[in-house]
């Protein structure tokens, strides 16, 4: 068990009334594969449906032209049995349904699914999911190198005038120009902004570009690839930040934990309307003109509250 | 338990030239589908018939055997009902040299 309260499971190691443990039926409902905080904020299991999950769209004023370059091929997610021309259904990991993040056909393509939210307390927050990835399966390749990328971020905004914008972000660089590489990396800084449409009233920044990514300390991790195309399996993935320091706490990936001592955000001055922001993104990138699939069996995101 | 529904939006501001088609859409879990093609700019060049395609393995299509008069104008809307489909989805058509055309494309499944 991982160092959080367990549902039902902890209430004499609890002593702190805002993490009181709250009646739950983890089994039946699939939690119990997950270490959540004291208040589930939401879980997605997809076999209830896409949970809130859509596409990124960018910020545009006028016509859908207006929409910086980069958010234009982000496609919508959709309910997959992650089917196979050669064995068929693979399913998720407890059901039939998993959640698939699909890029276009062409390298250095992205897609981005996310879900929107606000936060009730700046307190802990931990994200959790099972997830797995994989090129399309269109030759008889083992194509290992074909998906660039796989990543999350959280998008954050506190919710008091002075504060900023804060944007997490982690991706698993798997490959590029056609070789593995099997690392994490974060991006931090300040990003450029553009103003979009000719009434000034909105703003828009590409944050996911290939500038900026610095490879976490320790990066390199092996995950389970498996030997075709069609063969998936699910790995663990956990994210913990303080929403009251802004901090990042703790990200691990199946058996490994990361230093997250060198790691920081996008940071970026407050913005005009987007108050106790709390958005999940997922994402997905290609290495070659192939497309790039994530799937997400479940999706777990808990505060200490 | 109530059913489940959801609109997809598969092409967004895509501009279609020569052979086209939306991206290939998942839908294993609805029984029926309507689709809506629409013009968001006035297109240029004769508008073909597109047709509605499925799939084995999201790779290889076939068609459905749904065809309709792609949008002409601005705002032109076509709109089609399906059903039956097994999974994958995805909506195919062949502009002429010299016409070109700029979609919204959604799905609505149940």
């Amino acid at each position: 068990m991982a160092d959080g309260p367990r549902h039902g499971m902890t209430a004499a190691l609890d002593t702190k009334p805002v993490s009181a443990p709250r009646p739950l039926i983890a089994t039946e409902i699939g939690l119990d594969r997950f270490d959540p905080l004291s208040r589930i904020i939401s879980y997605d299991d997809f076999n209830r449906g896409t949970c809130g999950w859509t596409q990124l769209i960018g910020n545009y004023e006028g016509s859908l032209d207006a929409m910086l370059p980069g958010f234009r091929p982000i496609t919508s997610p959709m309910l997959s049995t992650l089917g196979h021309w050669d064995t068929g259904s693979h399913g998720g990991m407890t059901g039939s349904y998993a959640m698939k993040l699909a890029t276009r056909p062409f390298d250095d393509a992205i897609t981005v699914a996310l879900k929107r939210l606000t936060a009730r307390k700046a307190g802990p927050i931990r994200l959790e999911f099972y997830m797995t990835f994989k090129p399309e399966a269109n030759e008889l390749m083992l194509s290992q190198s074909d998906v660039k990328a796989i990543g999350f971020l959280l998008d954050l905004q506190g919710g008091s005038a002075g504060g900023q914008r804060v944007m997490p972000h982690l991706r698993y660089l798997n490959a590029s120009g056609g070789s593995l590489q099997e690392k994490w990396q974060f991006k931090r800084g300040f990003p450029d902004f553009s103003d979009i449409g000719e009434a000034k009233e909105t703003v828009s920044h590409f944050h996911l570009g290939e500038d900026g990514w610095e490879d976490l300390s320790g990066a390199s991790q092996q995950l389970c690839y498996n030997e075709i195309p069609t063969k998936v399996n699910w790995h663990y993935v956990r994210f913990d930040f303080d929403l009251a320091t802004m901090t990042a706490t703790h990200f691990q990936c199946n058996d490994r934990v990361f230093d997250l001592s060198a790691f920081d955000s996008i940071r970026i001055p407050a913005m005009k309307n987007l108050w106790c922001m709390l958005n999940v993104c997922m994402f997905v990138e290609t290495a070659a003109d192939n497309r790039a699939f994530l799937y997400l069996d479940s999706v777990c995101l808990s505060g200490d509250f | 338990m109530l059913r489940e529904s959801t609109t997809a939006v598969v092409a967004r501001g895509d501009v279609w030239r020569g052979a086209s088609a939306t991206e290939p859409f998942e839908a294993g879990w609805a029984s029926e589908a309507v689709i809506f093609v629409r013009a968001l700019k006035p297109p240029t060049g004769a508008m073909p018939l597109a047709h509605v395609e499925m799939s084995p393995d999201g790779m290889r299509w076939m068609p459905e055997g749904t065809t309709f008069q792609m949008p002409a104008e601005r705002d032109g809307i076509a709109m089609v009902r399906i059903a039956h489909f097994g999974n994958w989805l995805r909506v195919a058509t062949d502009l002429p040299d010299g016409a070109e055309t700029t979609v919204l494309v959604t799905i609505h499944l149940k």
